[in-house]
């Protein structure tokens, strides 16, 4: 694709993107009020300066950029402003706010990070700061217990949630040390009863990153974080490994993990039974209030949903972080919720297309783990909302309200923008 | 606003999402096939007095098939992962200065220099320097250097 060609499918997309934002707002405004909205024309001044100066960023910092990706999740975000306003006017003006600022840092990472690989030269410093940040809010003073997960950090007027810029830099982390060990990771020696290992000194600091990283995360009670740091793990090392039994040996690790954290933990077993048994009656007035309300929210919907702002998504404990996907399912109905996946498998889509087309190892596996990381994410909470496996809280990537998430999201976008401009491996085709 | 307004532009709204979708999926479908290829020039080939080719230069490649670069052959050249090397190698099979070769009386040979892993010519492992010519394989960790005219 050319680069004329490339820019014209960028920009028309982002226009897209802002038209469908403005319309969800506008649609949801008079939805409940019966009235178009006043401020429209601010909104519609302020999202489409913030996502045209990305994309003329993007055009010019990163040649050769995948058109696509910025796009598909500015929409993702648009829309997930446009249902926090119809949820919360006051979080929808925060989170406004965190949008622009994503975007900023969007920009930033492309601006600060030239050539993705030069990060391929801090494997273990990445990997520290990363667990720096995992391990955050233990600290005593800073760290703050919200809805029963000790996952926040507050520094003066400011909270968030370290491990979200922890999970991007453990991605990095582990791409970059894969990356140079992948080989041998790949040979087994060693022999433990029928099953062959790898040498343990090359698996040791993956295996140390991944034990902290999951004992860090139980300490914090954070299970949708816990979940998806384990997944990301098995889906990297397989990925660079080519070897089927890493996957093998990541679902029985996986499954002695949740039995064990089952037995040890009231609030696991919580969780599982109210994944059972949400509807019961003893249940659905009460600890399975929230879920039940999700589910009866995607009924409501049904195929074309109740139309934005004429739903009651409000019932929903939570709705506007952990059950925003049902809220849409309530109001856009099976189409809404389908057209949203869809969203996710496009940007999925462009990651492991990206990561087939480059040379370089480090810049394939980041792409991978990239990817990785926003599928399972969404897998994971959509999942939950649908009760197909049990609810973890945890935010649906670009949509969701929280200000550490999309942030953190942003900056993951715009490091698979940058290796996406960078063509590796052409040195070698004179 | 009329209820039936509010479903109407609902609708619209939920086609537009649609086409959104349809037309990102078209644009990144649209890119595949306009992938530059690689073209491989012609080499002719030189002979020497006795009409074989002499080896001029090394194709690497990694244990995937895949291209990593092709090396002039001149003087003595070592293979290994030290960046001292004249072929460096980022292959972690490789050791630090695994082999070296050498032109005598007119001919290539390759020496295995201590390695851990060995050097093969055509899977065969070298204890002494053996010749090599045009077309042999010359495998060091898992990395493959052809003998090109």
């Amino acid at each position: 694709m050319n680069a004329l060609l490339r820019w014209r499918t960028q920009l028309g997309l982002t226009l897209g993107a802002i038209v469908l934002s403005v319309g969800a707002y506008v649609l949801v405004t008079l939805g409940l009020t019966g009235e178009t909205p006043h401020g429209v024309a601010g909104f519609v001044a302020l999202i489409a300066i913030a996502y045209l100066a990305a994309d003329v960023a993007i055009v010019n910092l990163v040649p050769g950029a995948d058109p696509i990706l910025f796009p598909t999740a500015a929409l993702l975000a648009g829309l997930g402003y446009a249902l926090i306003y119809r949820l919360n006017a006051g979080l929808a003006a925060e989170q406004l706010g965190w949008l622009i600022l994503g975007l900023a840092l969007f920009v930033l990472t492309l601006v600060l990070v030239r050539d993705h690989r030069s990060l391929d030269g801090y494997t273990y410093t990445i990997g520290l700061i990363g667990l720096g940040f995992l391990l955050l809010p233990i600290v005593p003073k800073i760290g703050e217990t919200i809805n029963g997960a000790r996952l926040w950090v507050r520094l003066g007027p400011i909270s968030f949630q370290p491990s979200e810029a922890g999970k991007v830099l453990l991605v990095v982390f582990m791409a970059s040390y894969l990356a140079s060990h992948r080989e041998l990771l790949a040979v087994a020696t060693r022999r433990i009863g029928p099953i062959r290992i790898p040498e343990p000194k090359y698996l040791g600091p993956l295996l140390i990153a991944w034990g902290v990283s999951l004992a860090v995360l139980f300490i914090e009670k954070d299970l949708g974080s816990s979940l998806l740091f384990f997944a990301i793990f098995v889906a990297m090392l397989w990925a660079g490994t080519g070897r089927a039994s890493y996957l093998v040996l990541g679902i029985v690790l996986f499954a002695i993990a949740a039995l064990l954290g089952y037995l040890a933990f009231p609030h696991v077993q919580d969780r599982v039974a109210i994944w059972f048994h949400a509807l019961d009656p003893s249940y659905i007035k009460d600890r399975g209030y929230q879920l039940a309300q999700g589910q009866f929210a995607l009924a409501t919907g049904g195929i074309g949903g109740t139309g934005l702002g004429q739903g009651h998504p409000g019932l929903i404990p939570f709705v506007a972080t952990d059950f925003i996907f049902a809220a849409i399912g309530e109001e856009l109905g099976l189409l809404g919720t389908v057209a949203v996946l869809l969203l996710y498998v496009v940007i999925v889509a462009r990651g492991l297309r990206l990561a087939l087309t480059q040379q370089d190892p480090f810049t394939k596996l980041l792409a991978i783990g990239l990817s990785s990381t926003i599928a399972l994410q969404t897998f994971i909470i959509v999942g939950g909302v649908t009760r197909l496996i049990p609810l973890t809280g945890i935010t649906l990537p670009f949509v969701s309200y929280g200000g550490s998430s999309l942030v953190a999201n942003f900056v993951l976008l715009g490091l698979l923008v940058r290796a996406s401009g960078t063509r590796t491996g052409e040195a070698s085709h004179p | 606003m009329a209820p039936a307004a509010l479903i109407l532009l609902k609708a619209v709204f939920l086609a537009l999402l649609y086409l959104f979708v349809f037309w990102a999926l078209r644009s990144a479908r649209s890119e595949l096939g306009t992938e530059p290829r690689a073209v491989v020039a012609p080499v002719s080939t030189p002979s020497s007095s006795d009409g074989r080719p002499v080896p001029r230069s090394l194709a690497l490649t990694d244990e995937h098939g895949a291209t990593i670069g092709a090396v002039p052959l001149s003087g003595a050249v070592q293979v290994g992962r030290s960046p001292s090397c004249q072929i460096p190698l980022t292959d972690t099979f490789a050791s630090s200065i695994h082999a070296r070769l050498f032109a005598r009386d007119g001919s290539w040979f390759v020496e295995d220099l201590g390695s851990t892993n060995g050097t093969y010519v055509n899977e065969r492992r070298v204890t002494a320097p053996a010749e090599i010519k045009v077309g042999d394989r010359v495998r060091v960790g898992r990395t493959l250097l052809e003998v090109r005219p």
